[in-house]
This record gives C-alpha cells, structure tokens and sequence, in this order.
C-alpha cells in the first residue's frame, strides 16, 4: 500500500513524492522557498540511519538535518 | 557630469552574483564554488556609455522572507534603497528553483533584470530556453549570460541603463492569492493607501500580503508608527 511514511526513513537510491511537511510555519516556508512543497518528486542519494540526508530535488541537491527529514512526509512512486 | 545609477544584483546562493559583480565593478572579490560566499553586501562602481553605476553585491538568498540576516539584509536593501534596477543572477541550470526568487521581487515590484547566468551548464545538459519567451512571460528584460568568461556583460549593462533610464518599466507582478486570502489583502491594502508615508515608500499590496504572511520585520515596521 501507499501508506506515509517520514523522508528519513527511504534509502539512498529511492524516488518518493511529498505529500505532507508536518512542521511549524516557518520551517514550511523554508522548505517551500528552496523548492520543497507537497507533491514534488525528489530522490534520495544519500541517507544513513543517523545524520543528514542528502536528496536531489528539482534539478539540485539539498542537505537536510535528521530531524527535519522526519517532518517530511512521503510515498513511494 | 556623469548620471548616476544604483543597481543591486540579488540571486540564489551560488549562482555567480559575484563573478558578474567582478566582471562589472573589475574588482576581485573573492569567488567561492560554495554557497554563501557574501554574508554583507559589497559596493563598486563601474563607468559606461557616461553612467556612474554603483553595483551593490547582496547576499545570496532562495527567498526574500525575514527567515535569516542575510534575506533581511538583501530584502531591506531593495526595499528601502529602491535600487534604479535589480539584476537577479539565475542559474541557468536550475531555472525551476531559481525563478522562485524572480517571482518574489517582481512582486515587490522592483525593477528587475534576470541574468539568466551558467547557459553553457545548462546547454551541456541539453536545456533549451526560450529566452524571448521568458521574458515575455515575466515582463522583464532577460539576458543570457556566461559570467565565468564574462560573455553577456555588454547585454546587461545595455539593459541596466534602458531599465534606469526608464525606456523599459518592469510592472509589479499581481498574484492571485485566492478570494479568501484577497479580500483580506484589499481590506489591509486601504488602510494602509490612507497612510501617506507608508503609500509613497512601499507597494501597499506587499505590505499587506507581508502582514497576513505574519512577517516579523514588516510588523516591526508598522507597530513602530505612532497613531494619531
């Protein structure tokens, strides 16, 4: 099934789609202003169990803190 | 006397603001292949066809929102300044992401310029751009550059002067931010159009749009006025 599940938890090498940012305002429109809204595809290159995560998003790469890739709220494509 | 002009040159981090700052001011500021290489803006000058141009070099920002110092810096400047042109340095290969910004000062309704920078990136990845029809699209003067070789710097400095000299005014750009969100944005948008000062120094539709955002350095603005 498609279930949610956080942008932390996909492995390196997996394409998935945002569907959900849980987080404050402010951080939303942080993510937004780099590129980062619902529904845009992007794909993990890089992702340990702890540590940033690394994802190219729109044509560029973007490193997001652990904690923050929980917010981010994904399914598979 | 030579007439002067003021421009800022605004873009994304690493996007080449200052190598086209380098190539316009002949300065050598220093050039980093790393994002957030200008933390403060740097002012030149530069002379051409008999205009004094001061070319300020703003940090590098995705947004112009009160999120970090630098976009307050970069923002503040554009707004309280109002630059004769702002030059916004895209990546050429990152248009998508790099426009974002282009959208946000033409809404500030400054008089903007997209140096649409790093062609030859974005021609090895085989992007074909329309030049002509995005500047139709955004109702501003597109020139296609490659900064690191200094090509397209005569274009720029052309369009800087037609956009100073106002043969070319780029329009505030109006978005729809949908019937609910407008009709408070049209309510803001009296109050403050009665306010004189307010009205002559700033797009009263941004400020209102700013306010409903909850915008900590706009509210500050306006609590900073006395009433009455």
């Amino acid at each position: 099934m498609n279930q949610l599940i956080p942008l932390a938890m996909v492995s390196s090498g997996e394409m998935v789609q945002v569907v959900d940012v849980r987080a404050g305002f402010g951080l939303q429109r942080r993510l937004a202003d780099m590129g980062l809204t619902p529904g845009v595809t992007i794909r993990v290159l890089n992702s340990q169990m702890s540590g940033p995560i690394v994802i190219n998003l729109r044509g560029s790469r973007l490193v997001l803190g652990h904690g923050v890739a929980q917010k981010i709220l994904v399914k598979k494509v | 006397m030579a007439k002067k002009i003021i421009i800022a040159l605004a873009g994304n981090p690493n996007s080449g603001k200052t190598t086209v700052f380098n190539n316009l001011t002949g300065a050598r500021q220093h050039v980093g292949n790393w994002p957030g290489v200008t933390v403060e803006k740097k002012e030149g000058t530069c002379s051409y066809k008999g205009y004094n141009i001061k070319v300020v070099d703003l940090p590098g920002v995705y947004s112009l929102t009160a999120y970090s110092p630098d976009e307050v810096v970069a923002r503040n400047f554009i707004v309280e300044e109002k630059p004769d042109a702002v030059v916004d340095i895209v990546d050429a290969a990152n248009l998508e992401r790099n426009l974002y910004l282009a959208v946000q000062l033409l809404e500030m309704g400054a008089q903007l310029i997209v140096a649409l920078n790093m062609m030859d990136e974005a021609n090895s990845r085989n992007y074909r751009i329309n030049v002509e029809g995005l500047s139709r699209l955004i109702g501003a003067p597109v020139v296609p550059m490659v900064a690191k070789r200094n090509q397209g710097t005569m274009e720029l400095l052309e369009r800087i002067v037609e956009v100073a000299e106002n043969k070319v005014r780029v329009k505030e750009l109006v978005i729809n931010y949908g019937r609910e969100a407008e009709e408070e944005i049209a309510k803001l948008e009296r109050l403050i159009s009665q306010d004189g000062e307010f009205s002559r120094k700033y797009s009263s539709r941004w400020l209102a749009v700013k306010l409903l955002e909850g915008d900590e350095e706009v509210i500050k603005k306006f609590k900073e006025v006395k009433v009455g």
